[in-house]
């Protein structure tokens, strides 16, 4: 195997590892709740909701956090956070981080406006943070393979500032610099950037 | 060239995910280093979304800021953590606070509450003690990066970016906070480097950075300073060429203020070296974006100055070390030796192939910035060459002469004691 293969290898299987603070099992139990509209293994029917399986743990954990402050609105999400403790959300980010990713969703490509998306990817530099294959590093998400519809939604509510960025991160100023037929082609893009 | 992180380590994903980039995806650009043009103002007024990022040099190529955990550490692993730092001969260092998300600056108040800001957790955070239980309260929500705070007269003060609040009366309204009088606003929206750190001198004024909104390029008027607010809200600039700063301190020997500064990054791993800086003089320069760690001109920004004709500092801390709050250590606690020398705590590298800081350091210096030497007080939350388990950011003496240190990546605050 080529080294950097293998060192990529190896850091690909150690991340699938969670922090050992975390417990996966009692992740899953508590996940019941979240099954009905994510999916039994996390991978959503419904487009307009993301697919959690294989997500990056820290990702997830923010986003429950952001969701039972209020920082990030959403009616139902922000109920179900509002119950959960520290440790059952670090539970709950390890579980869905423990499950297979999903595969690129089924759709029509549409050529010209994948090409368009992948050159709006490259000019916003989207991959200094979600990694050459956008399946993301720490709290930076995993990009590809969510649904355009769920992908459109998520960079207009960061360009609206209506969800926060993580830390130093900078999506609401990256968004915020987007136009429509970026959202639109991007959306595209990353259902299968491969 | 600095060792390369173990394979267990997120920091090589990174690298492999961009080598492998390289090998798989055979995309020209990707082959480059990120640039750029940061030598006009619309640089900073239309910044990079990736400000922080700068022109890379090949051995930091890939590098990112971390992001700490989500939800603060339990007591357990806290704990746990605390065992591998490494202290001098009699002191011990414990969990005094948990459970207290992104904590930055901590004030006391007259009546020995210890007020605590935030980073992006927007809240300011009230520790107080009742027949010995010691309680965390969010008394402030929803502030633009709250990180500093100070207390005089009954009144807490808060920074959050472009506003410097006062909330009076605030020791006896934890529990429903007044709505603040806005003591200054003249200030630059930007978050970049708009975090503040607030340092009281003994008449109540008020220093405080404000920051350059990137890594390096020519600062937007009004920002690269170092200010000072009065208690009738008038401010000035007092010392410029800053690039940014979050802590300082008054020395009690003199009454002048001193202040770490966090030097550019993107030039190499080990230059240039963060300060520890002393104003003598207000209106003293300072050398960014010229000249870094007193003798080191910018390549791209020196402007044909001479380093020469900057305050240098009094001390070169370390390359990437990301010196935050610091405080002279004024208590009777500690050996007699540690009086007035200057703690400061190292949050730690990001930009730095292998991690630096995230520890504490003690300066022993003379008043007038003399005979500076510096030693590691106390270390172990480095855990990896880009792993940390823990990253102070600032010290506060107690009344007892024992230190407290913030902990924004645990979400936590410590006591480090001295007994013979």
């Amino acid at each position: 195997m080529h080294p950097i293969r293998a060192a990529l290898a190896a850091a690909l299987c150690s991340l699938a590892v969670p922090a050992k603070a975390a417990d996966i099992e009692a992740g899953r139990q508590r996940a019941q709740q979240c099954i009905t509209c994510h999916g039994a293994e996390g991978i959503t029917a419904d487009p307009s909701i993301p697919s959690l399986a294989g997500q990056k743990e820290r990702y997830l954990q923010w986003q429950l956090v952001f969701f039972r402050s209020g920082r990030r609105q959403n009616p139902v999400m922000n109920t179900l956070a509002a119950a959960l403790s520290d440790e059952e959300l670090r539970n709950l980010g390890a579980y869905f981080a423990s499950l297979p990713r999903a595969n690129p969703p089924a759709g029509a490509p549409d050529p010209a406006l994948h090409a368009r998306g992948k050159q709006a990817a490259a000019r916003h530099r989207c991959a200094a943070c979600h990694m050459d294959d956008y399946g993301g590093n720490q709290a930076a998400p995993a990009v590809a393979h969510q649904t355009r519809v769920y992908t459109a939604k998520a960079l207009q509510d960061y360009r609206t500032a209506a969800r926060p960025s993580v830390g130093v991160a900078a999506m609401n100023e990256v968004a915020g610099a987007l136009s429509e037929e970026e959202i639109a082609a991007l959306a595209v893009y990353l259902e299968n950037p491969d | 060239m600095a060792a390369m992180p173990t394979p267990q380590r997120p920091g090589l994903l990174a690298t492999a995910a961009i080598a492998a980039g390289l090998l798989f995806t055979a995309a020209p650009a990707m082959a480059q280093l990120k640039s750029y043009d940061s030598s006009r103002p619309s640089f900073w007024q239309n910044p990079p979304p990736d400000w922080f990022l700068g022109d890379e040099t090949e051995e930091q190529k890939g590098l990112a800021p971390p992001v700490g955990p989500a939800t603060p550490t339990p007591l357990a692993e806290l704990q746990e953590n605390l065992k591998k730092i490494k202290l001098p001969p009699g002191f011990r260092i414990e969990v005094w606070a948990h459970g207290i998300p992104e904590a930055r600056q901590m004030a006391w108040g007259d009546n020995g509450t210890l007020f605590v800001g935030s980073f992006g957790a927007t809240n300011v955070y009230a520790v107080t003690e009742r027949n010995g239980q010691r309680s965390v309260a969010t008394i402030l929500k929803g502030l633009n990066m709250p990180t500093g705070v100070a207390f005089r007269d009954g009144a807490l003060y808060v920074a959050a970016i472009n506003k410097i609040l006062r909330y009076d009366n605030a020791e006896r309204s934890l529990e429903n906070m007044p709505q603040p009088v806005t003591l200054y606003d003249d200030l630059p929206p930007y978050v970049a480097h708009g975090w503040k750190y607030l340092v009281m001198d003994r008449e109540g004024a008020m220093y405080f950075n404000v920051g350059v909104p990137f890594n390096i390029g020519i600062p937007p008027a009004g920002t690269a300073h170092i200010r000072r607010v009065h208690t009738n809200g008038l401010g000035e600039q007092v010392a410029m060429g800053v690039r940014n700063s979050v802590g300082g301190d008054i020395d009690p020997r003199t009454g002048q203020f001193w202040f770490t500064e966090n030097a550019r990054d993107w030039l190499s791993n080990d230059l240039p070296s963060d300060k520890l800086n002393r104003l003598e003089r207000i209106g003293t320069h300072f050398g960014y974006p010229y000249c870094h760690q007193g003798d080191l001109p910018d390549p791209k920004f020196n402007a044909g100055q001479n380093c020469a004709n900057f305050t240098p500092p009094v001390l070169n801390l370390g390359a990437h070390v990301a010196p935050l709050g610091m405080k002279f250590y004024t208590g009777s606690m500690f050996p007699a030796e540690y009086r007035n020398n200057v703690l400061i705590a190292e949050h730690g590298s990001w930009n730095r192939r292998v991690y630096q800081g995230g520890r504490i350091m003690r300066v022993q210096v003379d008043a007038d910035g003399k005979n500076a030497r510096q030693e590691v007080f106390a270390e172990g939350w480095l855990t990896g060459a880009q792993e940390y388990s823990g990253r102070p950011n600032d010290i506060i003496v107690a009344r007892d002469g024992s230190i407290l240190v913030a902990d924004d990546w645990a979400g936590a605050i410590y006591r480090i004691s001295y007994s013979r």
